[in-house]
């Protein structure tokens, strides 16, 4: 077992985690598979408006390779197929009905263990559950024809407010450990699995896994830095992820024979009357997750956590990759002299307000950018977030001049936005470093 | 609801100016209407909560941390004078040092609301902390049109002909008042400058002891400059840079926020100890001079310690990576000794080490970069 003990990053003290508590969801009423959850991705449609569907019914495929499903995790009626500036085709809405689900082949653990590479292929990408493999560089969905140097898999909760992997699996060891089998089956190399000092209890009895210990604040649980740590990208290699409740998932598919579509969510943020966990379904309406914590929608509700998630709605749909809601106080309005103010409950990473006195009073922070965009000046800090060796600003500023070679040399293939998403909460630039890097990772991929 | 209706009548300004035919002074309008009520944006993407720094904050703790070499700077200037009693001494001293900043911040805003208004954008905070540097680094009894020539060319030569702010390579203070230096030497060096008295002749420290024939220390003595006088900001000098424990606390200040580098305050002073310590070594049997003065009188003689803590530290014209700012602040210390000991026309070294030092900077961060890729590509070798 590795054991790491990072040192930067930064853990901010936020109000509204999650009781240990799971709930069942209020009932269901409608989900939608969303293309814009898959970067890059251009959909060719199978279904349409008023169609029915079973859970487990393709909605959608991969235009470029077809052979990558999506399909529905519920069933019912095809309510719209939304899209958005230029006909680009941002969800698809399912009114929800009955619970009719298409049948797949089921395999017990020998029955996996005895698949080829191929045949592992073949199953995963029929199961519709190709998509839940993301691949770096460039944090997008695995290409099927490559051979990843290794698979990693986060335990480590990190985030802000992060739901918890154990709460998240409760009870589902056997369909994980059955999940690590198949994705055995997809790589020469190894599965990492990086556990944090909460959640190695739950994966103590795994197999088929080099365990690895990751402690110390966040992004140490992201993917991007544990690959740093354990096994950097170099040039032309690529490495496999996914969260352990998306190997879960897979356990469940091949058990069971159907799509899984049930999927459990931490609703977490100041904003909510009660906050636990609650079991779902995949791609669930927003305000159905929160119709009994949350009454009406005047503050910030995100899919995802406060430093990388996707503002949403009540009209909203939880993305893809999220397993939580977070919901936090819209900004009210302009301060007067907030500059000069003592700042007893200024939320900052900076020594330079009342509240460093008390560093573990847990706070509600606006949606307030606190300040305007700026040339970069501050130096020196970005590093103290960032636990990788990767300079955060000339990396930036080889993107924004758009030196593909000094981007390649300065390590855009080893982080995605959310590694960078610290230094664009601590800027007093304002500068938006996860949209750089964003931009940069899409000027690599032109490049070819 | 004053505020709410002060905020309205803002609101109203900022598209009346705007539009209107006064829509040039809209960058210093916007400087002044953020000042009043935060800019009240929110964030539409992640980070969906943004850290509670600004640069209004940022640079208003620098500011923060000069004023105790402006009060202490003020009351020398008048005690230099003979005024006597602690508040009339300060008095004095502020009367002498208010029109330079007045000039500095009205020229200086002038241009920066011309650029801005060119590049669209408002009056960013940087300046105001130009502001106050440039005044307390020079003489009470500077011409005020000097002031605002200085000033002007630090701001149009030493920034905005880089892109403004972050770009600029040069600090622009001390562009400033090495443009002063080299265009008007006899208002900004000599012995006549320094007290706010016409026609009083008297040298700083730094004078006295590189024109010292025998040990500086002695020199020192005898013309009455005491170990604590220096320590305490009471001799002869620019007005902000006399008193090393007021500027001490300003650094205590910029440290604890975390504002000021204290990897380069702490190399600046290592470097100019350690070579004034060589200095000494080898050219201890020099009967006199600057050869002859023990490091810890160089680190409270002239600017140095002003410009370690205010001046060096600035993270634009600064060396930007952590290694490099090692580097930087060393080169600065040990430069500033050489100018003080080897060139005996120019016994103040520390604007010209830190010019040197931040021209140097980008050269010096290149190479931790080249350091950093070389790390990436050895990888796994």
């Amino acid at each position: 077992m590795g054991v790491f003990k990072l040192k930067k990053g930064y853990d901010i003290p936020l109000q509204g985690s999650a009781e240990r508590r799971l709930e069942n969801a209020p009932k269901t009423t409608a989900v939608a598979v969303q293309p814009i959850d898959f970067r890059g991705l251009r959909p060719a449609m199978k279904v349409e408006a008023g169609d029915k569907v079973s859970r487990g019914s393709i909605l959608f495929v991969d235009k470029q390779k077809p052979e990558i499903l999506f399909r529905s995790p519920a069933a019912g009626t095809v309510r719209e197929v939304v899209r958005g500036e230029r006909r680009v085709i941002q969800r698809v809405i399912i009114d929800v009905a009955g619970d009719s689900a298409e049948k797949f082949h089921s395999y017990t653990a020998d029955q996996v263990k005895a698949l080829s590479t191929t045949q592992a292929k073949e199953v995963l990408l029929n199961s519709g559950l190709w998509p839940v493999i993301r691949q770096r560089p460039f944090s997008r969905i695995a290409d099927v024809e490559a051979s990843p140097k290794a698979i990693m898999i986060s335990a480590v909760d990190s985030a802000p407010l992060q739901a918890e992997s154990d709460m998240l699996l409760d009870g589902q060891e056997k369909k994980f450990q059955l999940g690590i089998q198949l994705l055995s089956k997809l790589t020469g190399g190894k599965i990492h699995l990086s556990v944090s000092a909460k959640t190695k209890a739950f994966f103590a009895n795994i197999s088929g896994v080099e365990l690895h210990e990751f402690s110390g604040p966040h992004p140490a649980g992201n993917i991007g830095v544990q690959i740093h740590h354990i096994d950097r990208i170099q040039t032309s290699e690529k490495v496999w992820y996914l969260s352990p409740r998306h190997v879960a998932q897979l356990g469940s598919f091949l058990s069971t024979g159907e799509y899984p579509g049930s999927k459990t969510y931490a609703l977490t943020g100041s904003e909510l009357e009660k906050r636990y966990y609650v079991t779902g379904t995949e791609g669930a309406l927003v305000s159905d997750l929160l119709s009994t914590t949350l009454q009406n929608y005047t503050q910030r509700v995100i899919s995802g956590n406060v430093l990388t998630g996707i503002k949403s709605s009540s009209l909203g749909f939880v993305g893809f990759y999220d397993d939580m809601i977070t919901v936090v106080p819209e900004l009210e309005g302009r301060r007067f002299f907030g500059w000069v103010r003592l700042g007893l409950n200024a939320n900052s990473f900076w020594p330079m307000f009342l509240s460093r006195l008390t560093p573990k009073k847990k706070l509600a922070p606006t949606t307030d950018m606190n300040g305007e965009e700026r040339a970069f000046v501050s130096t020196g800090e970005y590093e103290k977030v960032l636990p990788m060796d990767v300079l955060p600003v000339h990396l930036c500023k080889a993107i924004l001049v758009e030196d593909i070679e000094l981007m390649e040399q300065l390590g855009i293939y080893e982080v995605a936005a959310e590694d960078l998403a610290l230094c664009s909460y601590i800027c007093p630039s304002k500068i938006e470093f996860g949209d750089i890097i964003q931009k940069g990772i899409e000027a690599m991929e032109k490049e070819g | 609801m004053e505020m709410k209706a002060l905020q309205k009548l803002l609101a109203t300004l900022d598209v009346k100016i705007k539009e209107g035919p006064f829509k040039i002074v809209h960058p210093m309008f916007g400087a002044i209407n953020t000042m009043l009520f935060t800019p009240g944006h929110a964030t539409t993407t992640g980070p969906h909560i943004r850290d509670s720094i600004d640069m209004k904050r940022f640079m208003g703790i620098v500011i923060f941390a000069l004023v105790p070499s402006i009060l202490v700077g003020s009351y020398n200037v008048g005690a230099q004078a003979g005024v006597e009693g602690l508040f009339a001494a300060f008095l004095f001293g502020f009367i002498k040092l208010l029109p330079i900043i007045v000039v500095t911040y009205a020229v200086g805003l002038g241009w920066e609301m011309i650029f801005g208004h060119i590049n669209g954008h408002d009056i960013h905070e940087g300046f105001l902390v130009t502001g106050i540097l440039l005044p307390l680094t020079l003489p009470p009894t500077i011409p005020l049109w000097q002031v605002a020539v200085a000033v002007s060319f630090g701001t149009v030569i030493g920034k905005e002909v880089f892109g403004g702010t972050g770009m600029n390579l040069l600090n622009p203070a001390l562009t400033a008042r090495a443009f002063l230096f080299f265009t008007y030497p006899g208002n900004i060096s000599g012995d006549s400058v320094w007290v706010a008295l016409d026609g009083f002749t008297g040298a700083t420290p730094l004078a006295a002891a590189a024109a010292s024939t025998g040990p500086a220390v002695d020199a020192l003595n005898s013309a009455g400059f005491s170990m604590s006088d220096m320590f305490f900001g009471f001799v002869p000098g620019s007005i902000g840079e006399t008193s090393t424990i007021a500027i001490l606390i300003g650094a205590a200040i910029l440290l604890i926020t975390g504002v000021g580098s204290w990897r380069i305050m702490l190399a600046t002073v290592i470097g100019a100890y350690g070579m004034a310590l060589i200095v000494q070594f080898f050219g201890g049997d020099v009967a006199g001079g600057m050869r002859s003065l023990p490091p810890h009188y160089h680190l409270m003689l002239g600017g140095f310690m002003f410009g370690a803590v205010f001046m060096a530290t600035d993270p634009v014209s600064a060396a930007g990576t952590n290694a490099g700012k090692w580097v930087y602040g060393i080169l600065i210390g040990v430069m500033v000794i050489l100018i003080r000991v080897f060139n005996p026309a120019y016994p103040e070294g520390m604007m010209l080490a830190i010019l040197f030092g931040n021209v140097f900077a980008p050269l010096i961060d290149h190479f931790v970069v080249q350091a950093n890729i070389k790390r990436r590509l050895n990888y796994g070798k």
